[in-house]
């Protein structure tokens, strides 16, 4: 039996070796694809995940580091598919193109939000400094999240 | 007639379940008893195979199937069929395939690469094209004579590859008037990464003596007869089919690491999977290809650009590929935006024992149009005129003849760059900032194309009232699959878009198609569609038209409904027709079909070129204004404004997405992805913390307007609008450094080290010693004599 964590508000305990990267255990052994393992060096931030509420990247993170921690991941953010403000603004905007990055855009997003509510749009720009885009030129997605604060 | 406007903006449908991290790529694809498979590279740029031993790799624990050279014994090219899947005794680049293993898992596959026995004699690389084209080199492939030609009529030789050349007119008459002005500039690019977000991936499988490939590409066409030409089966024997693709960019508009993969399963008998790392992402990207550019006009001192020459060399690397095709595109690039009163232009796709370069996002034309507008610049610097005002006089307009002859229609960039001339504030070109900082401003124009071509549809009207599209077409995230191709069939029959199923690819499903890219989604796949709708919409009608005693062309479809026209409310439900229709003469279906190449250029005028004269321009006005760190050569930019010619916008908020992410890759380009590649052949860049791609903080919002209205063959007026955002953003920012810094540029990207060298004067002015000052001893042979 190996660690035990919570996911997505679910008790997992996965049998990887410890020192496996979170996002190989989320991914291979949980089926949460979501989690992109984009450039496993910690500088894409497409697998970031929220670990106990803060925005981690599930790359450099190993299981055993998350033990016992709750850990959020973009599947896990929206409740029977009913998508958050953050998402919701971003389909709005039609912000969406490829999509790999979202997953983790929409992670950071949600916790500079929830930590910033009246976030400025500087205050986003910085906060996605860790998540790259390669399709939209962020325009919109900053734009998206700046109409989620005005609400 | 298709009234798409009550369509506009729709959303994309796929942005839930991409927002949730719910749609599964090919990278994400999972089968059951599936295998990993890796792939071993040569780690020197060139030399000779003395052995390579797999006995001891395929005893290694977990290990299923190993292949090489021996399992692949097609070549395949673009123009000349010059690149086998596996090196065969000769190594050209650093990264060249070898073997590929499929074990039960990753790690096992790799332990067992490394117990492949591999002995290689290295010799000498020529790393760049000044190496490949000096005159003792030795030939990067010394069979090229006896290459299957899949295109016949081009100059080829020694380590050249390929060579396109255009001569309109009398050049030499033109340099030797004694009224003009001779300006000549040189011009140098790097490599660019695409670093799409989703490696290069796939899963394939051999079921009932076939190959089932999924793959992560643009053109499932190209990859099911490529694959089965290396293998050396029928393409009927391969079928291809796409999930939802992470990006593309133009990296995957070639075949990439599908036959490994497909070999790996015929031998194992099991499903295998195989991504490539993003190093390996990195290492063998099928880049945009470094170039060298030397443009020489002949101007009068009223600003008629009498005579124009130029040289393009296109690095493609080890093997041919794109860069081949691409050759075509200088005509077009380099040769538009203006008037010639003659011109004569060689491109040339040469040899190096690098990685093979590929197709990326207004290939070709991103440097060419840098190139073209710097020199612009320099021209009216030397006129004195203002560059405003020279490429007023002198852009494209109604009746004006391209390069290769062609004649244009319609005025489009005039009004395009009095539109700029309108959104632009009314700074100079160059000012001090209150900050210290140098401040810049340009404006260029750009000239690109469709790539029109074969594309197929399918429509079946469903009784319930929806319709479903088949074709090849691929999401590749700009949308044009979840967008502008339902809005289309839905406009057609008058239907909401949403009641428009759009199916994924798959080769065994829809026809023949080139692929997406080249900004021909919506045009080409969009026009195959549209005549499949219409013929939908007259199955319907003639139903329709009993059931409401009404002539068929009195009648119209509107919000799910056929009525007659003017009088809403009245005649049936779409489902009530299409529900009759079943019943008496069975499901109603459509089929459409598309392709090109109806405009001529002026004869004898191009040679070696697939294109010699493009079937739908698409051109764009840039401006920006930069500020300049004297201390740091850093560069900000400061504002960006674009004018793009979209013929009609589908869908202009989708447009606007595409310009400014088009933009901000253009801007990376210009300004600090570098490619560089070591003595040892190999890419430097591994990974994103030595390559830099623009993030969050680097962008601005693009300022943006969706010029319509000019001339277009696409179905409903449309043109491609996705590839041309980033065709002149090179050239705009560097056109507003060289006006801040008052230097030279001649160079990009620009970055901080380099911008400095120039502010500082040391910078060398560049020089090509491998291109000679006479055009005509640039060629393999005479533009326009045959074969020897």
């Amino acid at each position: 039996m190996g660690l035990s964590l919570s996911i997505n508000g679910d008790r997992a305990t996965p049998s990887a070796d410890p020192i496996t990267p979170l996002v190989d255990v989320l991914r291979e052994e949980l089926h949460l694809t979501g989690v992109k393992p984009v450039c496993r060096e910690g500088f894409c931030g497409a697998c970031m995940v929220l670990v106990d509420g803060t925005p981690t990247l599930s790359c450099l993170t190993p299981l055993a580091l998350v033990e016992n921690c709750e850990i959020r991941t973009a599947e896990g953010l929206s409740t029977n598919g009913v998508l958050t403000p953050v998402q919701a603004a971003l389909e709005t905007a039609d912000a969406v193109q490829c999509g790999m990055c979202f997953p983790g855009m929409v992670v950071s997003l949600t916790h500079v939000l929830a930590t910033t509510p009246s976030a400025t749009r500087d205050d986003i720009r910085a906060a996605l400094t860790g998540n790259i885009c390669r399709c939209t030129g962020y325009e919109r997605i900053v734009e998206a999240a700046l109409t989620v604060v005005r609400k | 007639m298709s009234d798409v406007s009550a369509t506009m903006d729709f959303r994309r449908r796929d942005a839930s379940d991409k927002l949730q991290g719910r749609t599964r790529y090919t990278v994400d694809r999972y089968l059951p008893g599936m295998l990993h498979a890796a792939v071993l590279r040569a780690d020197v740029a060139s030399g000779r195979i003395l052995k390579l031993d797999t006995s001891r790799a395929a005893r290694m624990p977990g290990v299923r199937a190993i292949v090489s050279t021996a399992d692949a014994p097609g070549m395949i090219g673009i123009g000349i069929a010059d690149h086998p899947l596996f090196a065969r005794d000769v190594i050209r680049y650093n990264g060249e395939p070898l073997a590929a293993v499929a074990a039960d898992t990753l790690a096992q596959a790799q332990a067992a690469l490394a117990a492949i026995e591999v002995e290689i004699a290295p010799t000498t690389p020529l790393l760049t094209m000044a190496d490949a084209l000096a005159p003792e080199a030795p030939l990067i492939h010394p069979d090229w004579e006896s290459y299957e030609v899949l295109l016949p009529g081009a100059a080829r030789g020694s380590n050249v590859a390929w060579e396109a050349t255009v001569v309109r007119g009398d050049v030499d008459a033109a340099f030797t008037r004694p009224d003009v002005v001779v300006v000549d500039s040189s011009f140098r690019v790097g490599r660019q990464n695409h670093v799409a977000f989703e490696q290069r991936a796939v899963v394939a499988a051999y079921e009932d003596g076939r190959f089932h490939i999924e793959t992560s590409t643009q053109v499932p066409w190209t990859i099911r007869n490529a694959t089965a030409r290396l293998l050396g089966v029928s393409p009927a024997q391969v079928r291809v089919t796409v999930p939802p693709v992470g990006g593309g960019f133009g990296l995957k508009f070639d075949l990439a690491i599908e036959p490994f993969a497909a070999l790996l399963a015929r031998k194992s008998r099991r499903p295998v999977r195989l991504v490539n790392s993003r190093e390996e992402e990195m290492l063998t990207c099928l880049f945009r290809e470094n170039a060298e550019i030397r443009i020489r006009s002949a101007v009068t001192r009223d600003g008629d650009i009498v005579g124009r020459e130029a040289v393009v060399l296109m690095d493609c690397g080890a093997y041919g590929g794109e860069q081949i095709f691409l050759t075509t595109m200088t005509a077009h690039t380099l040769g538009g935006n203006y008037k010639l009163g003659s011109a004569r232009l060689v491109s040339r796709a040469v040899y190096t024992n690098t990685a093979p370069n590929g197709a990326f996002r207004a290939c070709n034309g991103v440097y060419n149009t840098f190139a073209l507008e710097r020199h612009t610049d320099e021209i009216a610097a030397r006129l004195g005129m203002d560059p405003l005002a020279f490429r007023r006089r002198n852009v494209l307009g109604d009746g004006d003849l391209g390069a290769t002859g062609q004649t244009f229609e319609g005025d489009v960039l005039g009004p395009m760059l009095d539109r700029m001339a309108e959104m632009r504030p009314s700074t100079p070109a160059r000012q001090i900032g209150s900050d210290g900082r140098l401040h810049g401003r340009a404006t260029t124009v750009g000239t690109w194309f469709v790539f029109v071509g074969p594309s197929a549809a399918t429509v079946n009207m469903n009784a319930d009232g929806t319709a479903t599209l088949v074709t090849s077409g691929v999401e590749i995230g700009s949308g044009s699959m979840m967008q502008g191709l339902p809005q289309i069939v839905a406009a057609t029959l008058g239907l909401d878009p949403a009641n428009v199923i759009v199916r994924a690819a798959d080769t065994d499903a829809a026809g023949y198609d080139v692929g997406v890219g080249g900004g021909r989604t919506t045009v080409s796949l969009g026009a195959a569609s549209l005549s499949a709708a219409q013929e939908v919409r007259a199955k319907l009608l003639k139903v329709a038209s009993e059931m409401i005693e009404a002539a068929p062309e009195d009648l119209v479809l509107r919000d799910g409904r056929i009525e007659i026209a003017g009088a809403p409310g009245s005649g049936r439900t779409i489902v009530e027709v299409a529900t009759r229709a079943q019943a008496t003469f069975g499901p109603v279906s459509g089929t459409g079909a598309f392709t090109g190449g109806t405009v001529p250029s002026m004869p004898g005028c191009a040679a070696g070129h697939f294109i010699e004269a493009i079937e739908i321009p698409v051109f764009a006005v840039h401006d920006c204004e930069v500020a300049v760190d004297p201390d740091t050569g850093h560069v900000e930019v400061l504002s960006y404004r674009v004018v793009q010619d979209v013929g009609r916008a589908l869908n202009p908020r989708a447009i606007r997405g595409q310009i400014q992410g088009g933009v901000t890759q253009g801007l990376g380009y210009a300004l600090h992805e570098e490619v560089t590649i070591g003595s040892d052949g190999r890419v430097c860049q591994t990974g994103f913390e030595t390559y830099r791609v623009p993030l969050a903080l680097d962008v601005v919002p693009v300022e943006i307007c969706l010029h319509e209205g000019a001339p277009s063959k696409g179905p409903l007026g449309t043109k491609g609008a996705g590839e041309v955002p980033i065709l002149n953003v090179g050239a705009t920012i560097a056109c507003a450094v060289a006006n801040a810094t008052a230097t030279r540029v001649q160079e990009l990207p620009l970055t901080p080290p380099r911008v400095l060298g120039l502010m500082l004067g040391r910078t060398p002015e560049l020089a090509f010693p491998h291109i000679s000052d006479r055009w005509s001893d640039n060629l393999v042979r005479p533009h326009g004599a045959s074969e020897s």
